[in-house]
């Protein structure tokens, strides 16, 4: 769902822009590949190493490339640039509250808008070393606090750098290397990990609620850790993140409070994977488990005293049938949350009840949150494509969510609500729904699709889930997108 | 600190860059790198190490004929050859090879044991048998086993067909049919001329089955 805010961008310069965008691609850019910096290395086709030639679906030979540190091939201009440029539409944007501001809420809604861009470096350095790093301006970073506009920021986007070897003679094959990353689980080959597997195109909608793991530490955090492959069906790995600071804030975001997802987390933070795969004929299959327990500071802007302590533990599986014109992917996660709160947070009154007259539970001393998504992906010929995805969220309800409650003095009606639309009348996370995506890509270095998510559960309810009326569905929201990379 | 940890960061960067292995290296243009590096870190992705490839996409080279496996690399490596299998996976891989990596990339692969790879059709493999060794005469279609071996093994340029993977075999007798993407084998677009997807099909099916040693 798109409920957040942008500004309002002259359509014409929108229109102008993406028409330039389309002729640079088509044009001026005789031999381009996604990324085509790692084309210009290896000299091959995307489809080597993305399923149908598509982001982000990785294929076998796509994935020991990543896993041998992106060294394959020979040192060449290590840049290439994406941008992306999309429109969506929600069901419904209209609320009963008086109050309310449809232009902050939907700023997106109905209009063509450039979303983001990104340079990228990438390749090979030495016969071991080689990178993957993701530069990006994002036109919606954050909201002024004056005038609520969106501001744009270029920052560190996803980044990786390896070290590998591999020890290979018949009957055996080791690799083994070591990662420095920004995002945990974004080193990962599987599409299945929560950095590669869902919501990839900027701009696309999917659960609000997720677990920290699923892109939380996203860009706020450093992480090293060392991996190893062995004979192709044993992956294990290692490492431990923390804050993107000091030395390191080259791989941070940037501190941003109107972004309001900034996490500053204390010490070193373990992540961990396990994997089994097999391939076998025109198939290859993998099951893993991975895990993270990370401390967090609930104040960003106050790194100090007691953190919250999340522990996520999850599985996930992937199967892939490749073979010309056919490319499918099916993968699923699961992920289960425990999270246990600082005392300044645990047993508090709600927000919303600040004197205990609404009778509202105390917040919770811990939270359960549990993710489960699939999804499967079709390509013909490299061209034609679509993904059909299922997310549902579930969780422990907690009146530290509650932006709405019934009024003991007046019944059938609610006090404060505030927030229709974004709100949370139940005080539970659930949110539950389907993506559909259909796709075009007339040559390989731009993509046109379009998705539309439907939502039936939305912040712990399918019907009045905000205290408005408005139910899960009036988020459906239509998203197209125009995708290029050169 | 800071200065402490940014010389930390150089003297590792140092090391790393130092520490360059030939012996495992995945370049491929440095002619210093031996073949059997380059089959074992790069080639075997696909391929296999030893050229009995798992997936139907890419052909094996086990035992294949060392002319055959130069010539191809050749082609692709002058972009003589461009069947999309071929430019989209082979022309970069290739392109900087030297003859010395490419002779010995065929001498490695030609010296591999072929391992079965059973045909899933008996029927269909029967029907490809016929083809296989008596062509089909009323279309004037001559055996393949007359340049490519009874038991399928191959003779020089001609490769070797036994216990290839039946949907590569397809594919290329549909370019050698179709297209004018393979020069170097215009001896097949005669053959394959009349073939009919039936006789493709069979065929491929029978040679996937051969054991051929």
């Amino acid at each position: 769902m798109a409920v957040i805010a942008h500004p309002r961008m002259p359509r014409t310069f929108v229109l102008a822009a993406g028409t330039l965008l389309l002729l640079v691609l088509l044009f001026a850019v005789k031999d381009a590949r996604a990324i085509p910096a790692f084309n210009r290395q290896t000299g091959q086709n995307c489809v080597a190493c993305h399923a149908g030639g598509q982001f982000p679906d990785l294929t076998p030979y796509g994935r020991l490339f990543k896993l041998t540190g992106y060294t394959i091939g020979e040192r060449a201009l290590p840049l290439a640039a994406m941008a992306v440029m999309s429109y969506n539409r929600t069901r419904n944007t209209a609320s009963p509250d008086p109050a309310f501001d449809r232009a902050a809420t939907f700023p997106k809604d109905g209009n063509a808008i450039f979303q983001t861009a990104s340079v990228f470096l990438g390749g090979r350095i030495t016969d071991n070393l080689g990178a993957f790093v993701q530069y990006t301006y994002n036109n919606y970073d954050a909201q002024s606090p004056s005038d609520s506009r969106w501001v744009g920021h270029s920052s560190s986007d996803n980044l990786d750098v390896r070290y590998a070897d591999r020890f290979i003679a018949p009957g055996r094959d080791l690799i083994v290397g070591a990662t420095m990353n920004n995002n945990p689980s974004v080193q990962d080959p599987w599409n299945s990990a929560p950095a590669w597997g869902f919501n990839v195109v900027p701009g696309s909608s999917g659960p609000a609620a997720t677990p920290l793991l699923a892109g939380g530490l996203a860009q706020n955090v450093a992480g090293f850790g060392g991996y190893a492959y062995w004979n192709r069906t044993v992956y294990a790995e290692l490492s431990a993140y923390r804050t993107a600071n000091g030395l390191f804030s080259f791989m941070s975001q940037g501190f941003n409070v109107g972004r309001g997802d900034m996490q500053i987390v204390k010490g070193s933070n373990p992540y961990w994977r396990l994997a089994l795969t097999h391939e076998w004929g025109p198939h290859s299959a993998m099951v893993g488990t991975f895990g993270l327990a990370a401390k967090v500071y609930p104040d960003p802007t106050d790194p100090s005293g007691p953190t919250n302590r999340f522990r996520d533990t999850g599985l996930d599986g992937q199967y892939q049938f490749l073979l010309d014109p056919h490319a499918v992917t099916v993968t699923a996660s699961y992920i289960h949350e425990k999270i246990d709160y600082a005392d300044s947070l645990a047993n508090q009154p709600a927000p919303l009840d600040p004197d205990g007259t609404l009778g509202l539970p105390l917040t919770n001393a811990s939270d359960t949150l549990r993710m489960f998504r699939a999804k499967a992906s079709y390509v013909y010929r490299a061209k034609y494509g679509g993904s059909l995805s299922f997310f549902d969220v579930r969780g422990s309800t907690n009146s530290a969510l509650q932006t709405s409650a019934p009024d003991p003095e007046n019944p059938g009606a609610l006090v404060d609500g505030s927030e229709s639309v974004t709100g949370n009348l139940t005080g539970n996370p659930a949110t539950r729904g389907w993506t559909a995506e259909a796709f075009w890509t007339p040559v390989q270095y731009l993509r046109l699709g379009v998705e539309y998510t439907m939502f039936n559960r939305f912040n712990g309810a399918a019907n009045n889930y905000d205290g408005f009326g408005r139910n899960a569905k009036d988020n459906n929201t239509l998203f197209v997108y125009l995708w290029g990379a050169f | 600190m800071k200065r402490t940890s940014i010389a930390l960061a150089l003297a590792l960067s140092g090391l790393i860059a130092g520490c360059a292995t030939p012996e495992r290296s995945r370049a491929l243009n440095n002619p210093s790198v031996s073949a059997s590096t380059m089959a074992r870190q790069v080639c075997s992705n696909c391929h296999g190490i030893d050229g009995n490839s798992v997936s139907p996409n890419f052909p094996r080279l086990a035992a294949q004929q060392p002319a055959y496996v130069v010539e191809q690399l050749t082609g692709f490596r002058t972009h003589h050859r461009s069947d999309p299998a071929g430019f989209e996976y082979m022309w970069g891989l290739s392109r900087h090879l030297t003859d010395e990596q490419i002779k010995g990339l065929a001498e490695y692969f030609s010296a591999q044991a072929p391992a079965p790879n059973p045909s899933h059709d008996a029927a269909l493999a029967q029907r490809g048998r016929e083809v296989f060794e008596h062509g089909v005469p009323g279309k004037s279609i001559p055996p393949c086993a007359s340049c490519h071996g009874e038991r399928g093994q191959g003779n020089a340029a001609f490769p070797r067909l036994a216990g290839q993977h039946a949907d590569y075999v397809e594919k290329q007798l549909l370019v050698f049919q179709r297209t004018d993407q393979r020069p170097e084998g215009a001896v097949m677009k005669t053959v394959a001329h009349l073939l009919t997807r039936d006789n493709m099909r069979a065929v491929a099916e029978y040679v996937q089955g051969m054991p051929g040693r």
